[in-house]
């Protein structure tokens, strides 16, 4: 009878399991309206609420559950350490559906019913130019967008704690043409904002090095067949393939750029979003030889970094949501520990205007790939930045950091 | 000059691949799929559940067809069976299942892209030029089930009675032809194509919910191009529209390419509103 019942809990233990799996996987989170993440303890002057706005469903959710995961694990740390200034941090979360329509309903509940103090989060551009405005300019609220993205976001009372293009470009093209020796560029892009305007200023520093760009060229996001853009690549010439095609377009155009012998015959493939998360969306053979450049890699030898990755999976065991640099999960961190930083200088005055004033010049001591300091007057931060090479071992893809650079410049606004 | 056709024949092959399946159930029973390209998901997506598994590659692309297969007639014992007298309900009913089904997968695979390997990957050159030998395979494959398909429908008795059941269901079981297990077999068939299909072509893309979407739009477009009635009608505009799709990349900018598909098939509907080999029958 015990027996019957031990298995009947076990059971239950595992559809629950199952069930925070599917919540996770997103198929339970977007019915609810919204999460909310209790301190476990009060503070006299009550909670600092902090939003979360972030796809936890829809084609992007990897990246968004990543990013709600780096939130809950940064806010309990620093819960756990006594909040700030004494106040804890309690977390709303409003999932923004990888769609800017849906998105703007659920964000505004933020601000108008739960009243936070500060929202971060949105990943791609479309979504952060459809919140941004519901937040900072109706809302009157600090907005922080984590993500790696294209530039030229210069909206008061918004910040950005992910790399920039002169952040990604201006260590890692001056490397691959003096260093790694290539010198003719092709740009297969997918066609939306953040290629086009990273291509633009990439363009700028190939020039600038002495490179140039055979061609530039766009692509509807899943275009399927790519062998008239290979075809070009051959005959071009090109030895550096600067690649900002996204999935689901990505696959079938790598699988054809190997198959064409392109790495085999020296040439060099670069591609700026790609993190840990990635190392699994090609075949091994197609990633050896990729470089990549973000502000941290799980590879860079830091031993905050380290420390905090250990941390993290104890904190989620098993998860496939990784803390990466290209989910904006880093952007995240950085995001949560500036906000933190500037709401010490204030005292505790959580005005938008006294926070932001502190904001623009916080600097943080530690963080993934080590410390970053906004650039006073700019809404962006300084940060190190890494260049890393995919090797493979035992047919395992790993990165290998060949290049550092610290305290880079986002030359924005 | 080999390559670019030979580019352009592979992609066709996936095309018409996809279509097959579409296209069989389309003209033989009336019923336009909205659940197709899930289908096509299912196919893939059990490959890479037998690769997970350990039972590798080449077992869950034989494993598709014959699991997806089931599931078609299930679901055609179960739901479509009910639609048959309105093909308009049937499009939203079929859209329904094809919703559950990728949502389904979604969670599955946690919204992540999968890589999947070929069973046989890299390439072999002719006389300098090189050739992908998946892609060979894809292409030898279509042929292979593009001839079975016709034999089966077109040369052997239970296609006759398919046929038959298509042109005139009444008469078909007057003369004792068991019209529901007819359908039921067929679109099972057709199901089967699909998983078979998916299964072939995801080594070459990547393993995501959405993979069907991406050609359900053209899948659509080959069949109302070919024509509807017909075996063969949807199989010539598969060819047509692959052909155009990965010819024209060469010739224009590739974000022109992917609209102009739609607007010189739509032109060309416009001329021949029955397909290029449409049945008049009405």
């Amino acid at each position: 009878m015990n027996g019957t019942k031990d298995a009947l809990k076990t059971l239950r233990r595992g559809f629950l399991s199952g069930a925070g799996a599917l919540t996770a996987a997103g198929w339970i989170g977007g019915a609810a309206s919204g999460w909310l993440l209790r301190p476990g303890w009060a503070h006299a002057a009550g909670p600092i609420k902090m939003g979360i706005a972030t796809d936890i469903t829809g084609a992007i959710a990897p990246s968004g559950n990543a990013d709600w995961q780096v939130a809950q694990f940064t806010v309990e740390q620093i819960n756990k350490e006594g909040g700030i200034l004494g106040r804890p941090i309690e977390l709303y979360l409003e999932d923004t559906a990888s769609d800017p329509k849906i998105a703007v309903g659920n964000v505004r509940r933020l601000i108008q019913e739960r009243r936070v103090d500060v929202v971060l989060g949105g990943i791609t551009s479309a979504m952060r130019q459809a919140i941004k405005d519901p937040i900072v300019n109706r809302g009157r609220t600090l907005y922080i967008y984590p993500q790696l993205y294209e530039g030229q976001e210069c909206t008061k009372n918004l910040f950005c704690t992910g790399p920039t293009p002169a952040q990604q470009c201006d260590k890692l093209i001056p490397y691959l043409i003096k260093t790694v020796g290539k010198k003719r560029f092709a740009m297969p892009s997918a066609n939306y904002v953040w290629p086009q305007l990273l291509n633009k200023y990439a363009r700028k520093v190939i020039e600038a090095n002495g490179g140039e760009v055979v061609f530039e060229e766009y692509y509807p996001l899943d275009q399927p067949e790519y062998s008239a853009t290979i075809s070009k690549i051959k005959d071009g010439k090109v030895d550096c393939v600067f690649n900002t095609v996204i999935p689901p377009g990505l696959q079938p155009f790598m699988k054809q750029l190997f198959e064409s012998g392109f790495q085999k015959n020296g040439g060099v493939l670069t591609c700026v979003y790609f993190d840990e998360n990635t190392l699994n969306y090609l075949p091994a053979p197609e990633m050896e030889g990729l470089y990549s450049c973000l502000d941290y890699f799980q590879a860079v030898d830091d031993p905050f970094g380290k420390k905090l990755q250990e941390a993290y999976s104890k904190r989620f065991p098993g998860t496939k949501y990784l803390f990466t640099a290209g989910a904006a999960a880093t952007g995240m961190y950085r995001g949560i520990k500036f906000y933190e930083v500037a709401v010490k200088e204030t005292k505790g005055d959580l005005h938008r205007d006294a926070v932001a004033a502190a904001m623009d010049h916080a600097v943080i001591e530690n963080g993934p790939g080590g410390g970053a300091a906004m650039v006073p007057g700019h809404m962006h931060c300084r940060m190190n930045m890494y260049t890393a090479l995919c090797r493979i071992n035992n047919e395992k893809p790993y990165y290998e950091v060949v290049d550092k650079a610290d305290m880079v410049d986002p030359r924005e606004c | 000059m080999v390559t670019v056709i030979f580019d352009i024949a592979s992609f066709t092959s996936v095309m018409v691949l996809i279509v097959l399946g579409l296209g069989v159930i389309a003209s033989m029973m009336g019923i336009f799929n909205f659940a197709h390209g899930e289908f096509v998901l299912l196919g893939a997506y059990t490959v890479y559940l037998s690769a997970t598994a350990g039972l590798g590659l080449w077992f869950g692309i034989l494993a598709a067809p014959i699991a997806v297969g089931l599931l078609g007639l299930i679901m055609e014992r179960i739901i479509i069976r009910r639609f048959y007298a309105s093909p308009i309900i049937a499009m939203l009913g079929t859209y329904a299942i094809g919703l559950v089904i990728r949502e389904t997968v979604r969670g599955l695979l946690g919204g992540h892209y999968e890589s999947i390997p070929e069973p046989v990957s890299g390439v072999f050159s002719i006389g300098g030029i090189s050739f992908s030998i998946w892609r060979t395979i894809i292409i030898v494959a279509t042929l292979v089930v593009l001839t079975g398909s016709w034999w089966m429908l077109a040369r052997t008795s239970i296609g006759l009675r398919i046929r038959g059941a298509l042109e005139n269901p009444m008469l078909a079981r007057a003369c004792g032809v068991s019209t529901t297990r007819l359908y039921g077999f067929t679109f099972a068939f057709g199901s089967a194509l699909a998983g078979l299909a998916g299964a072939l072509i995801v080594p070459l893309y990547q393993l995501s919910a959405d993979i069907g979407i991406r050609f359900l739009v053209q899948a659509f477009l080959s069949v109302m191009l070919g024509g509807v009635g017909t075996f063969q009608g949807p199989v010539v505009g598969a060819g047509t529209v692959g052909v155009m799709a990965s010819g024209l990349p060469w010739l224009v900018p590739p974000v022109l390419a992917d609209p102009l598909v739609f607007v010189i098939a739509l032109v060309i509907v416009k001329m021949r509103p029955q397909g290029f080999l449409g049945a008049t029958r009405s």
